[in-house]
Formats: C-alpha cells, sequence, structure tokens
C-alpha cells in the first residue's frame, strides 16, 4: 500500500456556490437531513468501535492477569523458572538432614513458580536471529528493485516478494518442520559441529549450562529464528523500497556528480532515509516477536535459557499456544495472560515508534 | 563539512571495486529471495499436489489415522467462519473508512481512530486469540464458530477501515463538489457518488483482509479450536468447537500418522490456492472496475 | 454495491445448502487424555455405526485441558488419566461427579536408535537420570550393564516429553519418582512438570512425533502409539525384577487386585510398581469422568446416550480394546463400574443404561 497525499479539502465556497443556483430547487427535505444525520452517527459510532476494541483488549489482558501481578510484580520478568506444578521437596532441618515423621519423610510442597524470563528471552533472540537474516536481505533487494532493475524486472520482482508476503505462517511451519529442520538435523548443524565443535571457544554452542551435549535435533532456536527470517523478509523490503523511492533524486544526483561510485551514492540514500529503513526494521521485528504458529512447530518448546543456537526453545507466543487451553490452576491461567500482555505491549511499542519512524523518513523529515 | 570532496578520488579503484562487490551483492539478494520463494513454493505445491485427490474434498475425518479420510468439514468450515467474519468486519470497517475519509478534517476522534487502527494492526493473532477467549468462550461456556469468527474480524477491521479511507481519499475532490453542487447530501455523495466511484479498490482492500484472514491459525486456536465433526446444529444456542483448515492442518502436521500428515500438505496447497483465488479475483476486479 | 448485495446472497445460499438435513441428533462433546484417544476414537466409531443418530466428539486435548473442560462444563464428559485430585473436586463446589476406569493402559519408553534392533531394557531409576539429564549417551555404563551384549552408539539422548497438562505424564513421573529420590525432589510429580532437559511435543502424537524425527531421542507414550507407529519401545523391570514389555497380558496383570481399591462413585487406583512375575510395571486406568446430575446437556435423549456409551464402552467396547493393545477390564473391576454406572440423574429422574 503506498502513502498519497490527501487531496485538498473542498473550498469554502462551494457549499455556498451550491445553494445559491440549482439547490435552492432542491433544498434538503427533512427526510435526507436524518439519514446525512444517521450516517454520521452511524460512522462515528463505529469510529468508537474501534476505540473500544483497543480498550477492551487492554482492559481483558491487564484485569485477567491481575491477580499474577499481585502475586509476583516485576519479578516476573526476571523469573526464570517456569514450572506450572508444585514441587514435592523433602523438608530439611537447620543442619540440611531429612527430617523423618513416623517414619516417613515429611515434604513440603514448592508451589508453582512463573518467571517469564526464558520465554522473554527466547522471542528476543528469535527475532534477533530473524533480523540478522532478513536485515541484510532485504535491503539489499531494495536497494536493487529502486537502483539496479528496469520496470519489466522491478514490477514482477516486487509481485514476487510480496506473494511470499501472502503464504500463511501455518505453510511456513509445515515446511519448516518438514523441509528446513530436517536439512539443519541432518547437514547443516553436524557440519557447525565438526568444524566449530573442536574448538573450545566454542564449547558454549554445543554444550548447555549442565556442560551435557546439546543434541542437534534441527528443532530449535535457529531454525526458529531462520523461519522468522524468510517471513519478515517481504514487509521489510517492502517499506524499505517505499522508503528509499521517496529520497529526493537530487541527493542522488548531487552524489554522483561529486564523483561518487554507484554504492557510495547508495549509501548516501541509505544515510538519508536512516529513520525511515530503522522503522522498517523495528516493524519486521515486531512481526517476528508476534509470530505463532511457523515458530510453535520448529522452536523446539523447552521454557529453557541457552545462549546456544542449536538449543530447543521457547518464546512467548508459542507458550501462549501450547499451554493456554490448559491451564487450569487460576494462577497458571493469569500468568499466561500476563505473558500475553507484556507480549502485546512489546508489539504495540514497536509499531508506534516504527510508524512513526517511517512516515517521518518517507516523508523526508529526518536529516542527518 | 571539511575542504576535501566527500567522495575523495584518490583510491578510487578500491572504491570501484567495492561499488561492484556491492551491486552485485544486491542482485545475489534478490535472487536469493526468489530462490527461497521458489523453494518453498516448490516443495509445497510439489508434495501437496501428490497428496491431493478427490476424496480431500468430498469426504469427512474417519478418526482412523490410517485412513484420515478428507478435510471436507474443515473447508467448509474455514467458508462459514470467514463469511460470518466479513458479516461482522465489512459494514465496520468501510464505516471506519468513510468516517475518516469523509467526516474527518480535523476532529479529535478521527486522528484517534486512524492511530489506533494503525496499532491494531500490529497486534499478534495470538493475544486476539486470548481476548476471544476471556470475552466470549468463557461466557458462553464453550469454544464456538462465533467466537473464532470475531476474532477473525477484529482483525479484519483495521486493515477493512484503513485501506478504505485510503482508497476513498483518492476519489478527486471534484466529484465531491460537483454532487454537492447539484444537491445531493452528503448521505447520498457517499453512497452514490464516491463510493462507486472507488469500488474496486475497496473491494481490493477487503479482500486484502480476507486474504490475510484466511490463513491465521492462532486467534482459532482458543475460540474455535476445531473439531472433527461440521454440524450447525442449534448453532446459536449451544455453541462447539467448530473445524477450520488451518487447524486442522496444525492437528494433522504436529502428529506422527503419516496418512494425517500428507493431508496436512494437501490441505496447505488449497489453502494456498484459496489465498492465491483471492489474489487473483482482486487484480480482476481491479481490472473490471478500470474500464 | 450490487456486486456486495449478489455476493452476500450467494453466502447465505451456501450456508443454507450447508445447514439443510437437520435431524433429531444427539451431539455429544468429550474431551481430555490422548492417552486412550485412539480407542475412544474407535469406540465413538463403532457406536455411531449402531446408532447413527448420536454424534459423539472426542478431542484428545490432554488429561490437563479435559478435566478443565469439565470443571468448565465446556464438555459432557472428560478423559483423563491423572484421576481428580482434592483441590480439583473442590473446583467442583459441591456438584459430585462419576469417575470410573474405562480401560487400562501402559507407559512406554519409546527411543529412536537406528541401527539398535533389539529391545533395550530399562529400570525406573535409569529413566529417572536418563529424563533428570544425568545420563546423556546411549552407550553410558549404565544403559549397557542393563543391555550386555547389544552395541549401543555413541548417541547424545534427547528426551522426548510432553507440553500440556498430561495424565500421561502424572502416570510416569510418578512411576520413576518413586525409583529415584533425586528425581523426585528436582523435577517432581504431575500433570505438567519442568523437564530439565529434552524437546517438547503436543499430546501423545506430538511426543511420537518427536521421537519419529529425532535419532536417539526416548519418551514415554501410550502403548498404542508405539505399535501403531511402529516405533521400538523397552522393556522394564518389574516389582520381581523381571524385564516385561507391556503388552495387553502383561498389563492386565496390574489390575489383579485392583477391584478392591475401587470405591465410591470417584474410583481411582493407580496401578503402578504392582506386584507379579509377568506384571507390566507402568500400568494405569484411564478414567471418564461426567457429573452426576447431566442436568447440564441439551436433554434427556442426550444424558441416556451418554450413559448408554459408557455402559457400551465399558462392556461391549473391551473387545476393541484388546485389539489396539489396551487392557481390558476384568470381571470384577467391570461389575463394579457397572454399578457405578447406575447413579446418574437428569433433572432429578434417574437415567440408567438401557439395552438398545
Amino acid at each position: 500500500m503506498t502513502n498519497q497525499p490527501a487531496q485538498e479539502q473542498p473550498s469554502p465556497d462551494s457549499d455556498q456556490a451550491a445553494d445559491t443556483s440549482v439547490a435552492l430547487r432542491h433544498r434538503p427535505s427533512v427526510f435526507s437531513k436524518l439519514v446525512d444525520q444517521s450516517l454520521l452517527t452511524v460512522c462515528r459510532f463505529s469510529a468508537c468501535v474501534v476505540l473500544l476494541m483497543l480498550g477492551a483488549l487492554l482492559f481483558v489482558l491487564v484485569k485477567s492477569s491481575w491477580p499474577a501481578i499481585q502475586q509476583f510484580g516485576g519479578s516476573f520478568i526476571i523469573g526464570t523458572t517456569w514450572r506450572p506444578n508444585p514441587l514435592e521437596q523433602p523438608a530439611r532441618d537447620a543442619a540440611g538432614k531429612i527430617i523423618f515423621e513416623d517414619g516417613e519423610m515429611v515434604t513440603k510442597t514448592v508451589p508453582p513458580e512463573f518467571g517469564a524470563l526464558p520465554v522473554v528471552y527466547g522471542t528476543l533472540l528469535s527475532s534477533a536471529i530473524a533480523l540478522v537474516f532478513a536485515v541484510p536481505l532485504s535491503l539489499g533487494c531494495a536497494l536493487f528493485l529502486v537502483r539496479i532493475a528496469p520496470w519489466w524486472i522491478e514490477k514482477p520482482v516486487s509481485f514476487l516478494v510480496e506473494f511470499l508476503a501472502a503464504i500463511p505462517s501455518i505453510a511456513f511451519g509445515l515446511w519448516g518442520l518438514f523441509i528446513l529442520a530436517p536439512f539443519l538435523q541432518e547437514y547443516a548443524e553436524p557440519w557447525a559441529k565438526t568444524l566449530l565443535g573442536g574448538l573450545g571457544v566454542f564449547n558454549w554452542m554445543f554444550t548447555d549450562s549442565a556442560n551435557r551435549p546439546i543434541s542437534l535435533t534441527g528443532r530449535d532456536m535457529l531454525c526458529g529464528g531462520l523461519i522468522l527470517g524468510i517471513m519478515i523478509v517481504p514487509i521489510i523490503t517492502a517499506i524499505s523500497r517505499d522508503v528509499l523511492r521517496a529520497v529526493p533524486r537530487h541527493q542522488i544526483e548531487g552524489s554522483l556528480a561529486l564523483g561518487a561510485t554507484w554504492w557510495q551514492s547508495c549509501v548516501e540514500m541509505l544515510k538519508y532515509a536512516k529513520a525511515g529503513l530503522f522503522g522498517a526494521v523495528m516493524l519486521g521485528f515486531a512481526r517476528a516477536a508476534g509470530e505463532t504458529m511457523a515458530v510453535t512447530m520448529v522452536i523446539g518448546n523447552n521454557n529453557q535459557i541457552s545462549p546456544s543456537p542449536f538449543a530447543p526453545a521457547q518464546t512467548m507466543a508459542s507458550l501462549l499456544a501450547n499451554e493456554f487451553a490448559e491451564a487450569a490452576d487460576p494462577l497458571h491461567q493469569s500468568a499466561l495472560k500476563l505473558v500475553a500482555l507484556v507480549l502485546l505491549v512489546m508489539s504495540l511499542f514497536l509499531n508506534i515508534i516504527a510508524r512513526y519512524l517511517v512516515v517521518g523518513g518517507a516523508s523526508g523529515k529526518s536529516r542527518e | 563539512m571539511s575542504d576535501t570532496p566527500p567522495f575523495s578520488t584518490s583510491k578510487l579503484w578500491q572504491a570501484k571495486i567495492v561499488s561492484s562487490v556491492a551491486f552485485s551483492l544486491c542482485v545475489a539478494c534478490s535472487a536469493f529471495i526468489i530462490f527461497l520463494l521458489a523453494l518453498i513454493t516448490g516443495y509445497l505445491g510439489y508434495i501437496g499436489f501428490s497428496s491431493l485427490s478427490l476424496d480431500f474434498f468430498t469426504k469427512d475425518p474417519t478418526g482412523d489415522v490410517f485412513n484420515p479420510g478428507g478435510m471436507r468439514h474443515a473447508i467448509l468450515g474455514t467458508l462459514v467462519l470467514l463469511s460470518m467474519a466479513s458479516l461482522v468486519a465489512i459494514p465496520t470497517g468501510m464505516a471506519v473508512g468513510v468516517y475518516l475519509s469523509e467526516y474527518a478534517e480535523r476532529s479529535w476522534l478521527a486522528s484517534v481512530t486512524r492511530f489506533v487502527c494503525d496499532v491494531l494492526a500490529g497486534v499478534p493473532s495470538i493475544v486476539v486469540g486470548v481476548l476471544g477467549y476471556e470475552l466470549l468462550v468463557v461466557p458462553m461456556g464453550n469454544f464456538s464458530a462465533f467466537a473464532g469468527s470475531l476474532a477473525l474480524a477484529f482483525i479484519m477491521v483495521p486493515i477493512v477501515a484503513r485501506t478504505t479511507e485510503e482508497m476513498l481519499r483518492l476519489v478527486p475532490n471534484s466529484y465531491r463538489e460537483a454532487s454537492i453542487a447539484l444537491g445531493a447530501t452528503k448521505a447520498v455523495t457517499i453512497f452514490k457518488v464516491v463510493i462507486p466511484a472507488a469500488t474496486g479498490p475497496v473491494i481490493t482492500g477487503i479482500m486484502l483482509a480476507l486474504a490475510r484472514v484466511a490463513g491465521e491459525t492462532a486467534p482459532l486456536l482458543f475460540t474455535a479450536l476445531g473439531a472433527r465433526l461440521l454440524s450447525f446444529n442449534n448453532f446459536f444456542s449451544d455453541p462447539q468447537p467448530f473445524p477450520s483448515l488451518t487447524a486442522q492442518i496444525y492437528k494433522y502436521a504436529t502428529g506422527p500418522y503419516a496418512a494425517e500428515k500428507q493431508l496436512a500438505w494437501a490441505g496447505i496447497l488449497v489453502l494456498i490456492g484459496l489465498i492465491f483465488v483471492i489474489n487473483v479475483l482482486i487484480r480482476l476486479v481491479v481490472a473490471r472496475s478500470k474500464r | 454495491m450490487k456486486m456486495m448485495s449478489k455476493l452476500a446472497l450467494l453466502a447465505f445460499a451456501g450456508l443454507g445448502l450447508v445447514a439443510s438435513p437437520v435431524q433429531a441428533e444427539t451431539r455429544l462433546s468429550g474431551a481430555g487424555a490422548s492417552f486412550p484417544a485412539p480407542l475412544y476414537a474407535k469406540w465413538v466409531a463403532q457406536f455411531q455405526e449402531k446408532f447413527p443418530t448420536i454424534k459423539i466428539d472426542y478431542q484428545g486435548t490432554g488429561s490437563g485441558a479435559g478435566i478443565k473442560a469439565i470443571i468448565d462444563k465446556t464438555v459432557s464428559f472428560a478423559g483423563s488419566d491423572a484421576p481428580l485430585s482434592k483441590k480439583q473436586i473442590e473446583a467442583l463446589n459441591g456438584a459430585a461427579v462419576v469417575q470410573f476406569p474405562s480401560t487400562i493402559g501402559a507407559v512406554v519408553p519409546v527411543y529412536n536408535l537406528p541401527g539398535v534392533s533389539t529391545d533395550l531394557n530399562f529400570t525406573g531409576e535409569l529413566l529417572a537420570d536418563i529424563f533428570a539429564g544425568k545420563i546423556t549417551s546411549w552407550d553410558d555404563a549404565k544403559i549397557a550393564e542393563l543391555n550386555p551384549g547389544v552395541t549401543l552408539p555413541a548417541t547424545t539422548i534427547t528426551p522426548a516429553w510432553r507440553t500440556d497438562g498430561s495424565g500421561t505424564t502424572f502416570v510416569f513421573t510418578n512411576y520413576i519418582a518413586s525409583h529415584s529420590e533425586s528425581f523426585k525432589e528436582s523435577v517432581g510429580m504431575g500433570t505438567s512438570v519442568k523437564w530439565p532437559t529434552g524437546q517438547g511435543g503436543k499430546g501423545n502424537p506430538g511426543v511420537t512425533a518427536v521421537v519419529q524425527a529425532t535419532a536417539g531421542a526416548i519418551g514415554y507414550v501410550e502403548l498404542n502409539y508405539a505399535t501403531q507407529n511402529k516405533l521400538s519401545f523397552g522393556a522394564v523391570r518389574n516389582n520381581a525384577g523381571k524385564f516385561v514389555k507391556a503388552s495387553t497380558d502383561s498389563i492386565s496383570l496390574a489390575a489383579t487386585s485392583a477391584a478392591e481399591e475401587l470405591t465410591g462413585p470417584v474410583m481411582a487406583s493407580p496401578l503402578w510398581n504392582r506386584e507379579g512375575e509377568a506384571t507390566y510395571p507402568i500400568a494405569a486406568f484411564t478414567y471418564l469422568i461426567a457429573y452426576q446430575d447431566l442436568s447440564s446437556l441439551n436433554s434427556k435423549e442426550d444424558a441416556q446416550a451418554l450413559v448408554d456409551f459408557f455402559q457400551w464402552a465399558v462392556t461391549e467396547g473391551q473387545a476393541t480394546g484388546v485389539s489396539m493393545d489396551y487392557g481390558p477390564l476384568a470381571a470384577d473391576v467391570q461389575a463394579k463400574v457397572v454399578a457405578n454406572l447406575q447413579s446418574f440423574t437428569y433433572k432429578g429422574e434417574a437415567v440408567k443404561p438401557a439395552a438398545r
């Protein structure tokens, strides 16, 4: 969708002109005035409905996650353990010995813990991997479309990139689960292990925190990040292309006149449009963070924090997809809604900033 | 600014090499993206096509994991959900679009609404599902097609609103002025002049929203859930889980049974086909309206 | 606008076509354990063949979801391998429920080791160490000790477990926690535990899929999933010291003295760690749960259909269970269950299973 400037407003004289000549013979009847008023009311009402939608979203999420907020407060984001079941642990006395009563071990129940850090980490890292993959590709493609391709190449290529955006996320999930993950499992990851595993400095990639070797299943953070990356390429490309197109010609021509090479003039373009490009990247990031189905199918579904891209992980969206329908304990339900709220706030924040940057960038408001 | 020209000629040959390399990389990036697209659609098309059969469209699931039957119920389910969502989302979205385009001027309600529409477009679809669960499933006591279609409508409304607004804005003001000059009221102007002038693009916007929502799974997971049977018994009084193509594909794809996985592939092809048909219809409508 | 109204008309016509024949149907919905889901799917299909107007839809969404659904009254009946806990019964606010075993199943350790053709032997303690992440490679000495003569590859072990609230997890963790104090303390027992390492899947099918796709994976699933998908599963050492593979016979033996323990409308009896030379040690009843007062159903016919389905399942349906590697309810257990099924009511009237 391209942004086109709005047409100028009707001049205040036109209504006057209408009244004098022809309109006097067609004075609006009471009925048509009523219709006019009702239409305005209906439209205003619909606008309020939209506002109500956002309001309801925030209200419902805050209200239903309130018990979790009260219980955990800020430590929700920092907590590293997500365990919906209580643990039976032996009660120990001051010396550390297990207490026995009537020959039976006395146990104390450790209540369920809900710490969201693993899933926040999972969301952030998988989106970051997606960006690392997608941003260079998208920028390169956008530059190609704006600076290199003649119109008869640019149109079909643009169409194909947009077609990639139309593919539903579950299709990406299926492709990732049955094509990409096995490829990673059988070829790419063992190859990486033979290449890098011997070097001690990469140990963190192949062993987990307890020094156990990580099994390379192909369904891990890396696969999730790659799939997300492919999914956000179209949106970053499309917005970058539009932003770069809006760079005034005189900037490009000026740099070329000063003796710049093709690439140097491109760099000038990128610098000029950097706010809009940054906005495009943030929109891509927001889209990657909110993506559910494709990620749930390939990320391994393990609520843990691991620096290795080959470890299975969990994102906020995949946690909701997996656990929401089954949470029976009210605190568990509330904690999940709090995760949804955190995800919502994060997406909204990124989206708002991104749109501000993109609109600002495209209209040339940013200058060095 | 320093005195030396920004693009120094002293290391021109180095800069030229960098430029050529960058040039080729840009071309390579585009080629790689096209390659990825070909890879994905190629696999989806090939495996999907070989799993497709007439049974897929005509049979319901049998429950037998080795002869799972077909996905007729899911295809119909998705069509029903899309129809119900459209019934709600199209009028609402168009009304908002008309408001933003025709009545807006400088009212604060319009700017806030425009902002909120953009914000809503960025809400992750699974959060919409959670909202649908809280607001619809819990009070009604069960999952239902009603809840599922409203969740889809929630996603459609901002898209329809913004595209309708933008397309209506493109109608030249001279049309509106002429209409008023002929004595028409604002309502008549909108319905008889402005909207017909933008029919093609407005329908494009609606179909874009439909295409986007046809492929959604996450909002349906907690609202319509998914079912083995498609039934309209006591449709409004007795809410029951409702099948959809995306939910069924997800269930089959994440299971271990090879026959079911085949159906999942076929389902993906049909889903992409449906989206593609909608996109083709968009272009046909646009072409027809330009005449 | 004309096109819009044409489209709308088409949509309504389509809806009408699809919705056409609406007979007097009974629709019942159930949700819960994926453990018995293949058997329940067969039962539903067979029952519908006999009574075409009774349509039952059972979704194997996991025991946790099933229990939640019955508490929220979104289903007519629930399936669960984990019997209702005290806390869950309290959440029912005094409403009486009927919980009865429908069949016996087994939790088996499935694994994916290409190149190893013999069935491996496991003990509860070994499984605890594997799933706790203490044993990380298939060629570990502890595994070799139990499997002399088998060449074990040096593949990393990937434990596969349930991401959803699962009765299978409940049974499995209870079993291995009883054999390993350290597992009990570090991981615990329940329908949803935090596994220290490995990959998750949704439902028994999801875990089966993970094991199928990953060389070196080991998971815990119901016997039927292992046999239907041709996955290797191991023998487990029982209390008598013998390594037994799960089968209809070995799991039926686990229920030998269970009848006495099944009391009251809420019947429950753990079948793991049972005595007997040929008994499989990780067997379990799977339960069907419904409210005693079925007034929340649409009509008395629906209530009657539900009770008749229960009666049919625990009597005539047992033969189907045997053909699918589930254990049939023994005569004494069956008698007790049938007695329990007499207690349903609908709006004050008794609903007893009728001979159809």
